[in-house]
């Protein structure tokens, strides 16, 4: 068995010392076109490959983006022709694509893409798909550089990647000829289906090979976090435990489970976004500068901040973490069923679609200071925020003001109406000396004049470039699963919850705000 | 209520369409003073909001933050071209744009000013964003000093970007001055006069003031073909030919009879050198010279003529590498690069890239030894003043790349103010 071996350095170092061997690439705007590759895209006919990954290849080739050499393998058990397939993809792109391709653009992009039947469990089917992508490589140029993007259901992982092993279709090729597996979330359902999943994905593939996407982490202002933090020098003296009073994550849908009843049934909230985008977040708010921008140093310090949340008691799940389900309500003046009455979904369905959680960073930096974190279906709004509160003032010189000012805050609004909000005290005109909080809002609508990519166009762009910044490395993930699993373990051994607990179009159950307001807090409103 | 306030002032509250600007005010003012009231009146209106489906709901947000764009048209045709751009950045407007066009220089002064805010919906669950436009039509004396009415009129704590289109009078102080309140000034080499050299060595000089950050769209329209150059030494096979460059061969389009050097502005071909030779780290030994007389019928595809050989340089790096910028008739327009060829010399081995454009590809040929190693085609648009105009936009800082090859071009022409192509101004 291979072990998981995780590079210091990684292939995107080395492949930048490559690239900055040519001093003609220098401030080219189209710095970052990938090799000649072949994607290879497993599961092609669902519905993820459908509304995000074609169409973020398309708009990567629409910009320019991919290398004349690049040839799309759709790999899917159906049975397709190439010209039927195309068609197929033709209208996906009419339905889900974010901007409109030209018809000579779009012909030349649907030219690139085949298709390939298969049954993962069929050897003879991949010993065909090896013979093809080697064929291709000869007669479309694309050299051997692959790129296997796993969109199928997870039980077909192992598979998969079994599959790929087993034909050799891993081997890289010394002087060329990358080969890198991009695996979609969930990875795995507890701890050990992670740490299984990664011994047999490591089976096959180094670590430096394997790109764990989860797409929040392609959002503009996720990324835009670290640019934040560590390029601008005014927030991060204050950024610690002598100033920041709280933070607030929260992850807010208005949408329910839609079709997705039987998929979210066998996850709820906590697999779906606790664990990984939650996590995810809290890590870039919390963790120390990274020593560089590599994908190793910034992970490494990453997954020290998972690693420093304190394993939760039983007693501790009861005291800081609250799930909640939604009945029936009002969403945006619509009437909207309960989760128990959502399609694919058990009538007494025990799944939670809402989780509030107290943790706390056990560091230097962040000790004492609480990380509220809450998810939700059916909230009120859509909307993804993390809101840093700042300490009081330690004397209050305004006595007679008319109301408290209200301690300074930092909103990063990730979504909708990307932007960073600063919220602070400022005189009431007048001849009274009343103070008022104002906000000081920054929108990048406003200020920036490009549409941001898509996370998937970001995410499908880096890993074809071979940088895995912006992915999730194995100890990421089982680091996060040693924090979630107690909660799910003592949910499944306690009492039977009183579900549903909030009305659709609520902040959540009331046992939410207890849990805030306990600590003399509350939730924002966002 | 808000829209009380909206009827008794030129603000427009139709509801607007996902991605199409619309004009939301539309004032005139006389003097610098009655511009800045307008402005304010603008956004004096509290929580602008406009109907939607009968009812006052969606927001206009403020005015966007990003920089002042000042534009100085010294032809009001200039003008037209360079707002009818503008027009088109759609919603990559700047926050506030300036178009100064100095009209009647030796009438008496006076200054018509045309402000509006054009907004646009972004999508439908958003608030507006919206610019300010002033056409600034100054005569006279007003005209003749343009700095004094764009000062005042600038966002402060923006940055500003001048774009200058057409010929740009380098040495004059009403320029001077305006190039004084530039963080970055855009400017089109290929549309200066003559060869343009001369005004390209103008340009370089501008690069010593502090804070300065040039971006000429003569440079950046050929970003296609630094692309595909640089792509064939991306192949590790064939970087190591990079140090060993000895020939660097460029035609262009002329529509001059005999191609003589000064009938034809070759910034563009000109650029292409500098850029190869500044990355690389060459200096120049021996600066473009008129290689010779006509001397032979060469077309490209036009009729046959005797054409002027060009002009020739000598570089150097670890060995000479010689340059040839020969002209070609055509009907293609004049100045535009046809073709480029390098030639490297390594152990005793030959590397040739030829790359050449053709619609909206770029083919690259490389053959080593004569023997054909790689035929590439990059698809790449050609760039339109709007893309060039938000590249230049949206670019931040100073761009070292552009600076070196303006510099470099600037060495390569000879120089110096003075210029040292005397046969190419005779």
């Amino acid at each position: 068995m291979r072990e998981l071996r995780i590079s210091r350095e990684g292939r995107r170092a080395r492949r930048s010392r490559q690239k900055l061997d040519n001093p003609l690439r220098e401030g080219l705007r189209l710095e970052r076109v990938p090799d000649p590759s072949t994607f290879v895209l497993f599961g092609a006919t669902g519905d993820l490959a459908h509304r995000k990954v074609i169409p973020a290849l398309a708009q990567l080739w629409r910009t320019n983006l991919l290398p004349h050499e690049f040839m799309v393998v759709a790999v899917g058990r159906r049975g397709f022709g190439d010209d039927e397939f195309r068609a197929e993809m033709r209208a996906s792109l009419e339905k889900f694509g974010r901007v409109t391709l030209e018809p000579p653009v779009l012909d030349e992009f649907l030219e690139r893409i085949v298709y390939h039947q298969a049954d993962f469990a069929d050897d003879a089917a991949f010993d065909r798909l090896a013979d093809r992508l080697d064929a291709m490589d000869g007669s479309h140029g694309t050299r051997g550089d692959r790129l296997y993007y796993l969109a199928t259901q997870p039980s077909a992982f192992p598979v998969v990647i079994g599959q790929l092993g087993r034909v050799g279709m891993d081997h890289e090729i010394h002087g060329g000829g990358w080969r890198r597996v991009v695996i979609e979330k969930p990875f795995g359902r507890d701890g050990e289906t992670a740490r299984r999943l990664n011994r047999e994905v490591g089976r096959v593939f180094r670590e430096s090979q394997v790109y764990r996407i989860d797409h929040y982490l392609g959002k503009e202002t996720v990324r835009n976090l670290l640019v934040f933090r560590f390029a601008n020098g005014i927030f991060e003296p204050i950024w610690n435990r002598r100033y920041v009073d709280h933070v607030q994550i929260t992850v807010a849908e208005s949408i329910g489970c839609e079709t997705r009843g039987a998929f979210y049934e066998e996850t709820g909230a906590s697999r779906d976004i606790l664990q990984n985008h939650l996590m995810q977040l809290l890590a870039l708010v919390a963790m120390e500068p990274p020593a560089s921008f590599s994908a190793d140093a910034l992970r490494d310090e990453k997954v020290k901040v998972v690693r420093a949340i304190a394993p939760l008691t039983a007693d501790d799940v009861a005291r800081d973490v609250v799930r909640g389900q939604y009945g029936r309500g009002w969403v945006a003046a619509t009437e909207v069923p309960g989760y128990r009455d959502e399609p694919d979904v058990d009538p007494l369905s025990e799944t939670e679609t809402f989780v509030a959680a107290r943790f706390h960073v056990d560091d230097w930096r962040w000790s004492g200071v609480p990380f509220y974190l809450r998810v939700g279906k059916r909230l009120p709004k859509r909307g993804t925020e993390i809101a840093i509160r700042f300490r009081e003032v330690p004397h209050r010189l305004f006595r007679d003001a008319s109301v408290d000012p209200e301690p300074n805050l930092l909103a990063i609004r990730i979504q909708p109406d990307e932007g960073i909000l600063l919220r602070f005290g400022a005189k009431v005109p007048g001849l009274g000396l009343d103070v008022r909080a104002v906000n000081m809002d920054f929108t990048y609508g406003s200020s920036f004049t490009v549409d941001p990519p898509e996370a998937y166009e970001t995410l499908i762009l880096d890993a074809l470039l071979g940088d895995a910044s912006l992915f999730t490395r194995a100890d990421e993930v089982e680091e996060a699963w040693r924090v979630v699993d107690p909660i799910i373990d003592a949910w499944a051994e306690a009492k039977a919850p009183a579900f549903p607990d909030y009305p659709a179009g609520s902040w959540g159950p009331p046992a939410a705000d207890t849990l805030i307001e306990a600590d003399g807090r509350r939730w924002r409103r966002i | 209520m808000a829209t009380d306030l909206i009827a008794s002032s030129p603000w427009s509250i139709e509801p607007a369409r996902p991605g199409e600007p619309i004009q939301r005010w539309s004032s005139r003012a006389t003097t610098v003073e009655e511009v800045h009231r307008e402005l304010a009146r603008i956004w004096s209106v509290p929580r602008l909001a406009v109907e939607v489906d009968g009812r006052e709901e969606r927001h206009i947000a403020a005015r966007t933050s990003v920089l002042n764009l000042v534009v100085v048209a010294r032809r009001p045709e200039i003008a037209v071209g360079a707002a009818d751009t503008i027009g088109h950045l759609a919603g990559r407007h700047p926050s506030r744009t300036l178009i100064v066009i100095p009209l009647d220089p030796d009438g008496p002064s006076w200054l018509d000013a045309r402000i509006t805010a054009v907004c646009i919906l972004p999508r439908d669950d958003a608030p507006e964003t919206c610019v300010e436009m002033l056409d600034l039509h100054a005569g006279g004396e007003a005209g003749r000093h343009p700095a004094a009415i764009i000062a005042p009129l600038l966002v402060h704590d923006l940055p500003v970007t001048v774009w200058w289109p057409g010929e740009v009078p380098f040495k004059q102080p009403m320029a001077i001055d305006v190039f004084a309140l530039a963080d970055r000034l855009v400017v089109d080499g290929s549309t200066w006069s003559g060869d343009g050299l001369r005004q390209l060595a103008h340009l370089a000089q501008l690069l010593e003031r502090e804070g300065l950050t040039v971006s000429d769209f003569a440079l950046d329209r050929q970003a296609r073909w630094r692309e595909a150059i640089a792509s064939v030494f991306d192949m590790p096979e064939f970087l190591p030919y990079l140090r060993s460059l000895r020939r660097i061969s460029i035609t262009y389009v002329t529509h001059d009879d005999r191609g003589a050097p000064g009938a034809t502005n070759i910034v563009k071909p000109v650029y292409h050198v500098a850029w190869l030779a500044s990355r690389l780290g060459l200096r120049v030994t021996r600066p473009l010279d008129p290689v010779g007389a006509a001397s032979g019928p060469r077309t490209g595809g036009g009729r046959a003529a005797m054409m002027h050989e060009g002009l020739g340089a000598t570089l150097r790096g670890v060995h000479d590498v010689a340059v040839a910028i020969r002209p070609v008739r055509s009907a293609a327009p004049a100045g535009t690069t046809l073709h480029i060829e390098l030639v490297c010399e390594r152990r005793g081995s030959e590397l040739r890239a030829d790359i050449s454009a053709e619609a909206e590809n770029v083919m690259v040929n490389v053959s080593l030894d004569g023997v054909d190693r790689l035929e590439r085609a990059f698809r790449a648009q050609r760039k339109t003043d709007v893309d060039l105009l938000t590249e230049a936009l949206e670019e931040g800082g100073r761009a070292t790349v552009t600076s070196d090859a303006i510099r470099f071009a600037s060495l390569l022409a000879a120089a110096g103010i003075e210029g040292s192509l005397p046969s190419t101004r005779r």
